[in-house]
């Protein structure tokens, strides 16, 4: 490995990237773009909400309320944790988005007909699903209670439950807390799939790649030359849509940053090795640019950017799961919104490792084989 | 390295491109010195031979050593003593002359100071001087070709490999290009150049002809044209399709071309009588009709035509 040629092809391609008339727009000005944008218009339906229930009261009643927030659409009980503090961890991995806490002796007020307070814990790290979750639990409490009334022949004053609403995380329920964090990812990954896609069908369909294989180069000293001002690139990128985010929108940040930093950088590899990847196969720049478009509208779509995951039909969950966005939004939002640490975000860590490896491998097996040709 | 050493020994080379076969077994000696031509129709495999050479495609089967080392085995000591120059402009468009010749000079491992002074001389050798500021891509078609060769030639190879370096080219920069070729060649380098032109095959010291992956002529411009049978007559006419339609349907006439505004035709004897009164009785008219040399374009066409009917 000589420093020296990998020095030159970094200045050269530094030299191309100033003067590419794309570079701007796509690095800086349509991020600066879509985080107006997205800042701004934020819309969504939620549906089968998994909901954790804390039964402590154990009576026909909570049994009664529990089997109306079972019945509806809207949630999906798919925990039963014994205690509150269980609820915790439940909430940080994002295993469930809401909770129901029936405390003890909701049945005994219920009979004095006293007011009977319970808990629904809301998880705003995703605001808009957080606030739908909440409107349609305080819907459910109250059509509850209206039953109650009617079964007991009470008078309308009857209190009945009263539903305290406690939204964790994100207690403004700013829907642009979680979105700029999210935003960080997406537009890396979109700017980055246009830049990258370009990088080598370029020199391919200019012939300088065939040029180069009569000089001394090797080819991981192209390929670093190549990658290092993409990622110099992206690195600033990010902290410009960060800046404007925390400064302009005033998203706060509750988080580590080596949580940003490791999640983003295991990103980037992924989004760098796909770009690569698509570089490497495409004969054409068009070609390239194409596979970019194919390949961006389902992931930003499908990864729970804009639209929560829980909103799709239960057979798009396991595709969300496949793209490696869906896990960078996990991290991210985690570390913005919930200040989630290492341990409750090792899962989507360790993902988004593996696509990493497989796809950054893959495109450092494919740049061995489809130069030569 | 010795003096009778060739500069290119290829044995049994073939690429095969999925069904198609681009080059055939093809086996070819270059001495030292001078400017081989490789000429033959589109498709002919000459680009393909011609990267094989350059290292950049490994061929199916078959080796070639260039001065001496296998391009397959050690193409890291073939690529520093050749010069390879692709068909297609192969510069950054968005860097300057200057820039593109300092960036793949430096890549070779050329020093500063060598750098400074060759692409002074080069770029001031082919009229490039002034523009050296200037993007390549907003370059003439002439100017790239004289920059991919400025290019080619700052490591100082002794081997060039050109793939038709003047197609599209203007016939003045032709003319210069080859100027430069010339030089080259007196310096002592060797030249392998692929060229669809038939003037630029007469400039040629050695040529060989190709078709169909395999070479089927080699020798010197003037074998190549003595290959050719019978004698080569030019006739002018004001109705030149009439008249080769007449010319062509005569009997001993081995082949008839239009060539510009011109009727060629090759007879396998010397007495043209037979056309001037196939003519007549079209009632096309005749300026003149007289023997010609034949030249580089009359053997292409014939060797072209042998190809065909073999």
């Amino acid at each position: 490995m000589s420093l020296k040629r990998i020095r030159l092809v970094m200045w050269k391609e530094f030299l191309q990237l100033r003067r590419d008339p794309l570079l701007l727009r796509a690095m800086f000005l349509m991020p600066i773009l879509q985080l107006v944008f997205f800042g701004y218009v934020v819309a969504a339906d939620v549906k089968n909400i998994s909901i954790a229930v804390i039964d402590l009261d154990h009576s026909v009643a909570s049994r009664q309320l529990e089997a109306e927030f079972a019945s509806s659409d809207y949630f999906v009980i798919t925990q039963h944790p014994a205690t509150e503090a269980e609820l915790q961890p439940l909430m940080d991995k994002g295993a469930v988005k809401a909770a129901l806490v029936i405390p003890d002796g909701t049945s005994a007020a219920l009979t004095r007909g006293e007011a009977a307070p319970i808990g629904v814990v809301v998880d705003g790290s995703e605001s808009s699903s957080a606030s739908i979750a909440s409107g349609y639990a305080a819907q459910i409490v109250g059509e509850f209670n209206q039953r109650q009334i009617a079964a007991s022949g009470m008078t309308i004053a009857a209190p009945g439950i009263d539903a305290r609403i406690r939204v964790v995380f994100n207690p403004t329920l700013e829907s642009i807390n979680s979105m700029i964090p999210g935003l960080i990812a997406a537009l890396l990954m979109i700017s980055f799939g246009a830049l990258m896609s370009q990088a080598v069908v370029k020199e391919r369909e200019s012939g300088t790649l065939e040029q180069m294989f009569v000089t001394p180069i090797k080819r991981n000293e192209y390929l670093i030359g190549k990658l290092t001002p993409y990622v110099v690139l992206a690195i600033a990128q990010v902290a410009v849509v960060a800046i404007i985010g925390m400064l302009w929108f005033k998203v706060p940040f509750y988080g580590s940053w080596w949580v940003v930093a490791v999640g983003l950088g295991l990103f980037l590899l992924t989004s760098v090795g796909l770009g690569l990847l698509i570089s490497l196969v495409s004969h054409t720049r068009q070609q390239a640019q194409q596979t970019v478009m194919f390949l961006m509208i389902p992931q930003m779509v499908l990864s729970g950017f804009i639209f929560p995951v829980e909103s799709m039909p239960a057979w798009i969950a396991p595709i969300a799961n496949v793209i490696p966005l869906t896990h960078a939004l996990v991290v991210l939002r985690g570390a913005f919104v919930k200040g989630s640490g290492f341990a409750a975000l090792a899962t989507p860590l360790w993902i988004l490792a593996a696509f990493a490896v497989v796809i950054f491998g893959a495109a450092v097996v494919q740049m061995q084989r489809r130069l030569a040709e | 390295m010795t003096d009778s050493q060739p500069a290119v020994v290829a044995r049994g080379l073939t690429r095969a491109f999925g069904p198609l076969t681009a080059v055939a077994d093809v086996s070819l000696e270059i001495p030292e010195g001078g400017v081989f031509g490789l000429l033959g129709p589109d498709g002919a495999g000459k680009s393909t031979l011609i990267r094989m050479l350059a290292t950049v495609l490994v061929p199916t089967s078959g080796d070639a050593e260039v001065f001496g080392e296998s391009v397959t085995h050690r193409p890291g000591r073939v690529t520093p003593r050749i010069g390879y120059m692709s068909q297609k402009f192969a510069m950054y468009p968005d860097l300057t002359i200057a820039e593109n010749i300092n960036f793949f000079a430096t890549l070779r491992g050329v020093g500063k100071a060598d750098r400074r002074e060759r692409s002074a001389r080069l770029l001031e050798g082919m009229g490039l001087a002034e523009f050296a500021g200037r993007q390549a891509g907003r370059l003439s078609g002439g100017m790239k070709q004289k920059l991919m060769l400025a290019s080619t030639l700052m490591h100082e190879p002794d081997l060039l490999l050109l793939d038709e370096p003047t197609t599209g080219v203007d016939p003045v920069s032709r003319r210069e290009f080859w100027r430069i070729l010339a030089g080259l060649q007196r310096e002592g380098k060797t030249v392998l150049v692929a060229t669809p032109y038939m003037d630029e095959a007469e400039r040629c010291t050695s040529i060989a002809f190709m078709d169909e992956g395999v070479i089927t002529q080699r020798g010197t411009p003037d074998q190549i044209k003595a290959l050719v049978p019978g004698t080569l007559f030019e006739l002018v006419s004001p109705e030149p399709r009439a008249a080769l339609a007449a010319a062509g349907a005569v009997p001993g006439v081995a082949s008839a071309h239009l060539y510009g505004d011109v009727v060629r035709v090759l007879l396998s004897g010397t007495d043209a009588a037979g056309v001037a009164h196939a003519c007549a009785n079209a009632g096309v008219a005749v300026d003149s009709l007289r023997p010609v040399a034949i030249d580089m374009e009359a053997a292409f066409a014939f060797l072209a035509e042998e190809g065909e009917a073999a």
